[in-house]
């Protein structure tokens, strides 16, 4: 049974201790312990190599990054090379669509790409899905400027794993590596496309993601 | 009865997905819902649960193998059917009154498809024999031969019968390098034996029927394309020889094979080229290239050009626009191209639909989309079929011409050579004079039952003026 959306807001998370708190809570929905949930939090710098990451795609040596107290971690999930850290806001679903009957995962990566776009539309700033491409793009953007990057998984039917909007990312924050393998893509931020950030635009948008995934999956 | 893990269906669109990585091994007890494998898809990555509890009799689908929706990737025994209930440990039970052992043979049979169709019902046996069968039961039916996925499929590929195998992995399982071990000989054997390659098992097993069926389930599918029985018979097949690597065909490399072959058997082909001078062709680009980016985010190449051209003389050749139906043949309102696009998988040909409503920015867009799409596996089942007509580029260095083979059920497919400047005679002003062009060969292959060599000819020629005259929209 799904009885609503529980959001938590954690703060700074390592990324490693964030992965474990996911796997907790997917098996405390499991157990029935605890209903559908949105983390929020943000991480400090990590690079992440899905598991068909490219070493190609980092484009600043392992031993660089280190050095400037940046992770890097492989993680079993499927896609390329991700960056995490501040300024973004990443979200991890912890949902059950089988209590919820939506056993669609495409279905349930269109619930989450509206809703970022509907809270992006609360920002200020255009945006949507695109064919072919998984994330939220600035609307008609080409070549595409990436807002969000999304990448759910699921044990069973219950997701894990989420999104990760860049809100006040800081511009070179994705220069270390090519972004989910795909060139020509081009990473962009809330602040950048409104052209500066508002004092409390991380917190806005912390605000405006709660209520726009609130509304649906109430 | 063992219980089949199957691909769910997690998606609409999810089709099909790719086992990442197994959690458990053959033979691990697991509990129900304990994630099995790893699967990733298009759009997600799922962890698949086990059904139920048990035994993990056989893994299905190896790491690396592309399994459809509803494809099984591995069998459980499931826990009150191991080998405490079959009916071989009930007899020994003898008077104790086993609530799950009837007294009668249980009626629990293995799944036809294992035991062949014309075996009898056959009492459940343990997955793993945990103590050699006692030799008061010459009887019991022998085991299927165990074998590593990996194993299975090398020899398929190799001609091998698992069954004539001694396994050194671990529970005695044949291992991969077991079977190249065993494939000099085997095949050696073979073509001694013939015309039974197969004939090599061992004696010992000789008169068991169902065995050789069993061991090699899925040998007809894994020989698609490969050419069949009777005629490898006559002109023999190839002995795999040690160093040899034996690679076994993906899904999609199996049905490109059975399609070519398809292709081959059904529509003589024949092929005709044209010399395409692209200098218009080539000005246009490089005068718009630039600005084309900038505009629509896409690279101006050469291919929406000769795809424009296509569309424009099919439209005025709807002959090369058709299909055979029987003893008809049908030429068809729409336009939609189909592009062969070669990716890390294999070779896919993502269809442009009515791609004669599209401007040549349109086209530009949509072949490299489609392509994108297609490299990264992002494509649905509609956007690979329905084409009406096919384009291909194998764009590589040093490809002059070549004929493609027919994409059925279309009756032409146009391939793409590479532009080189050469020198050619003009006439200028009058005077012959010889000078430089960039050229490219345009070799079209059309089915001669739907399409004469003028009217192909025809159609080809107006490709060729079309690129020529250059008059496009950038």
């Amino acid at each position: 049974m799904a009885d609503g959306l529980h959001i938590e807001w954690l703060g700074r998370v390592p990324y490693d201790e964030a992965l474990a708190r996911q796997a907790q809570a997917v098996e405390a929905r499991r157990a029935g312990a605890c209903g559908d949930r949105l983390l929020l939090l943000e991480h400090p710098p990590v690079v992440t190599l899905g598991r068909s990451a490219r070493e190609a795609n980092l484009r600043t040596p392992r031993a660089q990054l280190a050095a400037r107290g940046v992770a890097v971690r492989e993680v079993a999930r499927g896609g390329d090379v991700t960056w995490h850290g501040p300024g973004q806001l990443v979200g991890y679903l912890i949902v059950d669509l089988a209590a919820r009957e939506l056993r669609d995962a495409h279905a349930f990566l269109r619930t989450v790409e509206a809703a970022l776009a509907a809270a992006l539309a609360g920002l200020g700033v255009e945006a949507d899905g695109r064919e072919g491409m998984t994330g939220v793009f600035v609307a008609g953007s080409r070549p595409p400027r990436k807002l969000a990057s999304i990448g759910l998984g699921l044990r069973g039917w219950i997701t894990w794993h989420g999104f990760a909007l860049n809100v006040t990312t800081a511009p070179d924050a994705f220069d270390d590596i090519v972004p989910c393998g795909l060139h020509g893509v081009v990473m962009t931020s809330v602040a950048r496309e409104l052209g500066g950030a508002p004092p409390a635009l991380f917190d806005e948008a912390r605000a405006a993601v709660a209520r726009a995934f609130a509304e649906r999956l109430a | 009865m063992s219980i089949a893990v199957e691909l769910p269906a997690l998606g609409e669109s999810v089709l099909e997905g790719t086992v990442a990585r197994w959690l458990v091994k053959e033979g691990d007890r697991v509990e129900q819902d304990q994630p099995l494998v790893e699967v990733t898809t298009d759009k997600v990555d799922a962890e698949i649960p086990a059904p139920a509890a048990g035994v993990i009799e056989a893994i299905v689908a190896a790491e690396g193998d592309v399994v459809p929706v509803g494809g099984v990737l591995a069998r459980i025994a499931p826990d009150g059917e191991r080998p405490a209930a079959s009916p071989r440990d009930a007899g020994a039970a003898s008077a104790q009154p086993a609530p799950r052992a009837p007294a009668a043979p249980a009626p629990a049979v293995r799944p036809a498809a294992e035991a062949g169709p014309a075996a009898a019902p056959r009492p459940v046996a343990p997955a793993r024999p945990v103590a050699p069968a006692p030799a008061a039961r010459p009887a019991a039916p022998p085991e299927p031969p165990r074998a590593t996925p990996v194993a299975r499929r090398a020899a398929e590929a190799a001609g091998v019968e698992l069954a004539a195998l001694e396994g050194t992995g671990v529970g005695g399982r044949i291992t991969k390098a077991d079977v190249e071990r065993s494939a000099v000989p085997a095949a050696e054997a073979a073509r001694g034996a013939a015309p039974a390659p197969r004939a090599a098992a061992p004696p010992a097993r000789a008169s068991e029927p169902s065995q050789a069926r069993a061991a090699t389930p899925r040998a007809p599918a894994a020989r698609a394309g490969a050419p069949h029985s009777a005629a490898a018979e006559r002109f023999g097949h190839y002995a795999v020889q040690e160093g040899d690597r034996v690679v076994p065909m993906s899904p999609l490399r199996k049905l490109v094979a059975e399609h070519m072959v398809y292709s081959k058997q059904t529509a003589p082909h024949v092929g005709t080229v044209a010399e395409v001078d692209l200098g218009g062709v080539v000005r246009l680009r490089d005068e718009r290239k630039r600005a084309f980016q900038e505009q629509h985010g896409v690279p101006l190449t050469f291919l929406p050009f000769v795809v424009h051209a296509t569309v424009r003389a099919l439209r005025e050749h709807p002959a090369l626009n058709a299909s055979v139906l029987e003893d008809a043949i049908v030429e068809k309102r729409d336009v939609h191209v189909g592009i062969a696009v070669e990716t890390e998988k294999g070779l896919v040909v993502p269809v442009v639909r009515h791609a004669d409503r599209l401007s040549l920015a349109g086209l530009a867009a949509a072949i490299e989309d489609l392509s994108a799409r297609a490299r990264t596996k992002r494509l649905s089942a509609d956007e690979l079929t329905g084409g009406t007509f096919t384009v291909t580029n194998p764009g590589r260095e040093g490809n002059l011409y070549g004929f493609a083979i027919i994409n059925q059920p279309q009756v032409g497919i146009l391939r793409m050579g590479e532009v080189v400047k050469r020198p050619v005679v003009r006439t200028v002003d009058g005077e012959d004079a010889i000078v430089i062009r960039p050229l490219m060969y345009l070799a079209l292959s059309y089915d001669h039952r739907a399409v004469d060599g003028a009217p192909a000819n025809a159609f080809l020629h107006r490709v060729k003026q079309l690129l020529e005259e250059a008059d496009f929209d950038v």
